[in-house]
């Protein structure tokens, strides 16, 4: 077991976090001095009757999202890494995906699919489901968020399962423990953490969220901000440090939960205990297909049928495709490149405040974790204003960082370093400390031991943070539209611009073939990287 | 043990590290490959709008920043850098944000020249005096109606609000004359708006400006009375009216042509025109203007009057479904003719401060909260 011990930690390490979390407090300075500037006043807000009814309604969308994406997400885990479970490995490569839709197109094209006169509508006339009811408003935005959110807990669950040592549980069962006892007495403990800091993150995304709940016709307090960023810029602001606020509450309330929680140290791999099903084989089968059929299948559905429409639409020769080859493939490189380096620039950036608050005594620590996640909660344009505020007053630094790449990634960091955060923590929490202090004693330097010890067993949590930034940076607009290199095109920017102007063809097209990279990468990164024997 | 242990995972570990890390490299080598484009003969599109000789490359660039998409506008870049020599570098983005980032960006701005959809975020810039001034020779290519008086901006093409229907739902003879017979009782749960969407907000400044506040916001109270059912955008309505899930919306003429284009005989919805001196009728205008702090002032007005000339206007007609607003261009089929409600009897200018109580009577409408 390791706790937070009365070790100082070394200078070095707590200046490293300082700095980081510094840099990504970048947007809430920026949030606090506009609105200071703008002469915004979020305690009249706070009084309004138009501020709290669509305030109470985000809290109430978040908690409900919460519940549900924290029992799916640590469900389907549980599935598919410890049961033998039909085509386990397929699943656990497909589950993640839902996290790379861009929510303006994803949940647009869920609505296609699932709603009156939608795409499935023949196939349920034909099975006697005559009257589907309209999905909005409030179950609409839960059913979609959930379902685009449950990949935050599912990642970090499973990863933490991966490297669960099986002994415990031997044990139990030994000792005269049932199936049940055990998952509650042994395993539920151990993957407390992680689910946590999964569920933290969905509360988070769904609170800044704005695409799915407008598409839904919910009206949360991101609406609200959304539409007065021109009219009253004023309000926005304010509302948007209401949002932060709430962020810091929340952020603080699950690190109170979060103590005091069990981590046994990692094991490996080859030692895990897979349950048999038996005769709940089937009905498990059938509950993860489900999931995968309407959270990755059904806006699936509606982007292939519009991909397939005008691809079908040239070869008969009828008004071309506004969009050509190389357009598609530039702009999945570019997709490609940006956020595998943000991804490693991520999870690089939050390992030294995971190594503190994770081995040391820190208030520094604290407050940087805290800084990091919170962050997660202010909408994406703000994060990309925020860094042009910066970069434009960088002095002789603007020139050389204005448009460019760095700028680029850094926000992307900054916008998602939080989805590595909890889950970086969960990796160096369970790296036992009597492995370091061995490694130690044998004379390995500091920097040997974390590549022999630490890194090794952090892997498979490791590799988890990165497919999480990485799925959800390819699918980043607003900063991506604002902060890239004139003529940097990502996928997401390309989908956006078509869509937006219904070229519904050229978006779908452009969204399948993110879809399909996403899920080379999640096989890549999810499979590959964490589960090789 | 330890030392067992580590080897192992450091080779695994490596490996995997080595297999993700060759995709970083890869990706960087893409980067660096990407060579820039040789100036090449226009086709397509853009050789539709200009067939002559590429001009030499002078030097010159300008940089704009376009809330118009770049599906749309494209070929016209093309074909004005062959043209002129002048050199165009876009940021495409969404135009409120794009407001959003030169307000921000203020003095500092790299922008020269501002595309907007609509006219409400040109008005937030001009009312920050953000905005420099049009050459009054770019002015004059557009009617009095389709210009800023302060000559901060001018209109390039229209988008006309229209009711779209879906053709199952809604027979002929029912469809309405005007947007005060949709707080009809027949019209009960039937009608969708975008009510928070940039046109919409524009559209209704103005119907606030022609009728007055009061007369304005009575009919959204009545229109919520009725069961409107919000939508957040002109898409996703012509998108809903297509499947038969909303019969009738409020929306630019536009959206309809292109998803019909894009879908054939499926699509189920088409555009109906109210009566033209309806305020169901506006012809709400794209507009460019040049960004104050601009040092390439003669070039962005060379762009902006470009963006006038005959081959620009009728290829926004032709390819784009679009009203062409300048050099004689008629609107070209399927578009209806412009015999609408004129935009120069609005005072466009006050726009962006009409804006706020726009937004503010939309919010309490309680609209969007369904």
């Amino acid at each position: 077991m390791t706790s937070p011990t009365t070790r100082r930690a070394s200078r070095t390490l707590v200046l490293a976090s300082a700095v980081l979390a510094l840099l990504f407090a970048f947007p809430a300075m920026y949030l606090v001095w506009r609105s200071f500037t703008t002469e915004a006043d979020p305690f009249a807000l706070l009084a309004s009757r138009r501020t709290l009814e669509p305030l109470w309604r985000t809290l109430r969308l978040a908690f409900a999202v919460s519940v549900a994406a924290s029992i799916m997400g640590s469900g389907l885990a549980w599935l598919t890494v410890r049961t033998d479970l039909r085509f386990g490995r397929f699943w656990r490569a497909l589950l993640p995906i839902p996290l790379v839709f861009p929510t303006f197109i994803g949940a647009a094209a869920f609505i296609r699919t699932l709603n009156p006169g939608g795409l499935l509508n023949g196939l349920l006339d034909r099975v006697g489901w005559h009257d589907v009811p309209e999905l909005r408003g409030f179950f609409g935005a839960w059913l979609v968020l959930t379902l685009f959110t449950y990949p935050y807990v599912f990642l970090p669950v499973a990863a933490r399962l991966q490297r669960l040592p099986g002994s415990l549980e031997e044990s139990a069962r030994m000792l005269g423990d049932s199936s049940a006892q055990t998952f509650r007495r042994i395993v539920v403990p151990q993957i407390r953490s992680a689910i946590a800091a999964g569920t933290l993150l969905v509360f988070l995304y769904v609170i800044s969220d704005f695409g799915a709940v407008q598409l839904m016709r919910y009206d949360t307090i991101t609406r609200a901000i959304e539409t007065n960023y021109l009219a009253r810029p004023a309000v926005a602001f304010a509302l948007s440090l209401v949002l932060l606020a709430l962020a810091v509450v929340v952020v603080a309330a699950e690190r109170q939960i979060g103590r005091g929680s069990i981590e046994t140290p990692s094991a490996r791999a080859d030692r895990i205990v897979r349950y048999p099903l038996g005769r709940w084989g089937a009905p498990s089968l059938c509950i993860v297909a489900v999931v995968g059929a309407l959270g990755v299948g059904a806006p699936l559905v509606s982007l292939g049928d519009w991909a397939a429409d005008g691809l079908l639409r040239t070869a008969r020769n009828g008004r071309p495709l506004a969009l050509d080859r190389s357009q598609v493939t530039s702009a999945a490189w570019n997709t490609l490149e940006s956020s595998v380096l943000a991804a490693f620039v991520a999870v690089a950036a939050v390992l030294p405040i995971a190594f503190l608050v994770a081995r040391y005594r820190s208030r520094v620590g604290g407050i940087s974790r805290g800084t990091v996640l919170a962050t997660f909660a202010l909408p994406g344009i703000l994060i990309a204003l925020s860094m042009r505020f910066f970069t434009l007053r960088a002095g002789l630094g603007a020139d050389f960082l204005l448009d460019s790449k760095a700028v680029l990634i850094f926000a992307y960091v900054v916008r998602f370093g939080s989805l590595a955060m909890g889950i970086t923590l969960v990796a160096v929490r369970a790296v036992p400390d009597r492995f370091h202090d061995v490694a130690a004693t044998l004379g390995a330097h500091r920097f040997r031991r974390m590549r022999t010890v630490d890194l090794p067993l952090m892997a498979p949590s490791l590799f988890a943070a990165l497919g999480l930034v990485l799925l959800s940076t390819m699918k980043e607009l607003p900063i991506s539209l604002i902060l890239a290199p004139i003529g940097y095109h990502t996928l997401t920017t390309r989908i956006f611009g078509s869509f937006e102007d219904a070229f519904v063809a050229e978006a779908g097209i452009m969204a399948v073939v993110l879809v399909a990279m996403s899920a080379a990468l999640s096989w890549l990164l999810v499979l590959r990287g964490a589960d090789r024997r | 043990m330890v030392e067992h242990l580590s080897r192992r995972r450091i080779v695994k570990f490596m490996r995997n590290s080595a297999l993700v890390g060759g995709f970083v490299v890869l990706a960087l080598v893409g980067a660096a490959c990407s060579s820039s484009n040789e100036p090449a003969p226009l086709e397509g599109l853009a050789a539709g709008i200009y067939d002559g000789e590429c001009a030499a490359d002078g030097g010159q660039s300008i940089t704009i920043y376009s809330g118009r998409t770049e599906s749309l506008i494209a070929p016209v870049l093309e074909a004005f850098t062959c043209s002129t020599g002048i050199k165009t570098a876009v940021r495409w983005a969404d135009s409120a944000q794009l407001a959003q980032l030169l307000a921000e960006e203020g003095e500092r701005s790299p922008a020269d020249v501002y595309l907007s959809k609509s006219p409400g975020p040109v008005g937030f810039l001009e009312a920050r005096g953000l905005l420099g001034e049009i050459d009054p020779t770019v002015l004059d290519l557009v009617t009095e109606d389709n210009r800023s008086k302060e000559a901060r901006w001018v209109g390039f093409a229209g988008r006309k609000r229209v009711a779209v229907y879906n053709v199952d739902a809604v027979a002929e003879d029912e469809l309405p004359d005007s947007v005060f017979d949709l707080t009809n009782e027949v019209w009960k749960g039937r009608v969708a708006l975008p009510a928070t969407n940039g046109s919409f907000l524009d559209w209704f400044t103005v119907f606030r400006d022609q009728y007055g506040t009061d007369v304005a916001s009575d009919w959204l109270d009545d229109m919520v009375d009725n069961e409107a059912k919000y939508y957040a955008n002109n898409r996703a309505i012509v998108e809903a009216a297509g499947r038969g899930e909303v019969d009738l919306g409020l929306v630019n003429h536009y959206y309809n042509y292109q998803e019909a284009a894009a879908l054939g005989e499926d699509h189920r919805a088409q555009n109906h025109d109210l009566d033209d001196d309806d305020i169901g009728s506006l012809l709400i205008i794209t507009v460019g203007s040049i960004v104050k702090s601009s040092e390439n002032i003669s070039e962005s007005n060379e762009f902006l009057s470009y963006l006038l000339s005959e081959p620009v206007q009728r290829y926004f007609t032709d390819e784009t479904f679009e009203y062409p607003l300048a050099a004689g261009v008629q609107p070209a089929p399927p578009l209806t003719p412009l015999t609408a409600l004129e935009i120069g009897s609005v005072d466009f200018d006050a726009l962006g401060g009409g804006f706020e109580e726009t937004s503010r009577i939309i919010d309490e409408s309680g609209i969007a909260n369904q």
